[in-house]
């Protein structure tokens, strides 16, 4: 498959995390600082339109909701802001929310309806935020048993109230988040019927850190990923959970691109997917053409330059792939949440790459 | 015996590729701190098992890995006394200019002669596949230095002890 589009967003630095607006012109990064940039694609790159500068350490994560146009950022400083574009002043103002946690706070995401998001912190709990009118800010319900250490990564259910979560405690649970007030009435048939805020209603294992989480988009199961290389699907509380050993190095990012495919991506710098060929899951190999390698005259010549000079036996320091380092999010571009076409990622090499799902003849699997 | 040392490299190599998938980690006992979990030790969850791979029991290389970081320590063969004094004098030259090797660690592992420690952020500012490209031929190079610093020793020693001896034929 051919990456359709690739931007050197920043040079030597990485990008922790990104996220589009709606109409996808405008992006929202964090690059491995205090800072949240958004960029706005002018003619063919991107350039920074406004800088977000309220936090004190390193900003884990940012999410943009689609719909009502905000974006939430956490850090490691325990904070998250919840900023609104303001027109009048052409600018984004923060609201402080109220998460009461004592450590970092890893990773964040709205829920589908937008009136609540979720973050995932080391203080071995995850603060369910919601609106509270009276006071104008935001406050926090905490998820905190049966956690016991850093929650690495939250997702939630299409229905708006149940949320997984993947933790370095080497498990990936379901929770509810129902919230009185907020949410109406909160069952589900594959996960439980009665649901009050802080049910358990699934806990999965994993052989290592469970780096990413995620619903299906009809929301019967999870997939998750963790260090031991594996990628695991879980379709409800009693089922058994269905386990692909993989021989690449870890994945830390993950979404489904319909109910029967998942693109993964980690520390191999190139993503993969995982298809349902109706029977059982399976890796796919890696879903990257390369860097086309220029070949210039005198190569041979420069080749043995090296070795005279600088004692360099090769001098690839390339990866044959299009990041050069480790790919740290995935995220759905273009198409609907069962049917994605286009998908975008960052890395620790400091690039956005989009890729095209269609154009790497996947037509075979059932969209 | 060099027939051992493909098969010993391409080990250390592999572990190290899968030990360096490491990310950044927030302290989870020390609010707003960041530090190396292998060195904090501070969690037994985020710690990975360490491994030790040994060539034979005088060259080993212990692999301690992390979520965040990673220490490598690398037992240098030493066969003779002359040799302990040359591998001593120069990782000792080495450890003394830590700060400009950026991954070296001051002290060795206690029964190690010689410790990197890697962190996230190194692994965000530099190739991964390079670095272990860089630990594997210092691994091979430094057994080469010791041997060349041995002959050049004794060589030296030879042609002193022969000017002197020669004053008195």
């Amino acid at each position: 498959m051919a990456a359709v589009e690739s931007h050197q967003i920043l040079i030597g630095t990485p990008i922790t995390s990104h996220s589009f607006n709606r109409d996808r012109t405008e992006l929202a990064i964090s690059p491995n600082s205090n800072e949240v940039n958004i960029m706005q694609k002018q003619g063919s790159s991107w350039n920074v339109i406004h800088t977000l500068a309220d936090h004190d350490k390193l900003v884990t994560c940012v999410d943009w909701a689609p719909n009502t146009n905000r974006i939430v950022t956490c850090a490691q400083d325990r904070n998250a802001y919840v900023w609104t574009w303001a027109p009048e002043t052409q600018s984004w103002t923060p609201t402080l929310v109220l998460l009461r946690i004592n450590r970092a706070a890893t990773h964040v995401r709205w829920s589908p309806k937008e009136d609540k998001f979720a973050v995932a912190s080391g203080a071995r709990l995850i603060s369910v935020c919601y609106f509270e009118q009276e006071n104008d800010w935001w406050v926090s319900k905490h998820l905190k048993k049966p956690i016991r250490s850093t929650v690495l990564s939250v997702d939630w259910h299409p229905e708006n109230i149940l949320l997984a979560a993947g933790s370095s405690d080497m498990k990936a649970r379901v929770f509810s988040g129902f919230i009185k007030g907020i949410d109406a009435k909160a069952s589900s048939e594959v996960w439980g019927q009665k649901l009050p805020f802080g049910t358990v209603c699934g806990e999965f294992p994993a052989g290592g850190w469970v780096h990413s989480v995620a619903f299906s988009p009809s929301g019967n199961a999870i997939a998750y990923c963790a260090h031991d290389s594996t990628v695991t699907i879980a379709t409800g509380p009693t089922q058994p959970i269905y386990v692909i050993q993989t021989n690449t190095l870890p994945f830390v990012s993950l979404f489904w691109a319909s109910e029967f495919a998942i693109v993964v991506a980690g520390h191999d710098c190139a993503p993969y997917m995982v298809l349902n060929n109706g029977s059982q899951w399976q890796l796919t190999p890696k879903i990257d053409n390369g860097k086309k390698k220029e070949v210039s005259g005198n190569s041979a010549f420069n080749k043995f330059k090296q070795m005279d000079t600088r004692a360099q036996q090769n001098t690839d320091v390339e990866l044959n792939s299009t990041h050069q380092n480790t790919i740290t999010c995935v995220r759905p571009f273009v198409g609907t949440p069962d049917r994605v076409t286009h998908f975008s990622s960052t890395g620790v090499d400091g690039q956005l790459v989009i890729w095209d799902l269609l154009s790497a003849g996947i037509a075979n699997l059932r969209l | 015996m060099s027939n051992t040392l493909r098969p010993y490299l391409a080990a250390v190599r592999s572990t190290l590729t899968a030990a360096m998938c490491l990310e950044n980690f927030g302290s989870q006992i020390v609010e707003r701190h960041n530090k190396p979990e292998v060195e904090a030790r501070s969690s037994k969850e985020v710690l990975l098992t360490p491994v030790i791979i040994s060539r034979n029991e005088n060259e080993q290389v212990l692999i301690e890995g992390s979520i965040n970081s990673l220490r490598i320590s690398i037992r240098i063969k030493q066969s003779d006394d002359i040799e302990r004094i040359l591998c001593h004098k120069f990782t000792r030259f080495l450890m003394m200019r830590a700060e400009n090797f950026v991954i070296l660690r001051r002290k060795p592992v206690p029964g190690y002669d010689i410790s990197f420690l890697v962190t996230n952020f190194h692994t965000e500012q530099m190739y991964k596949h390079k670095l272990v490209d860089f630990i594997v031929v210092f691994m091979e190079e430094v057994d080469k230095e010791i041997s060349e610093m041995k002959l050049s020793l004794n060589a030296r020693a030879r042609i002193v002890a022969e000017t002197y001896l020669l004053q008195f034929s």
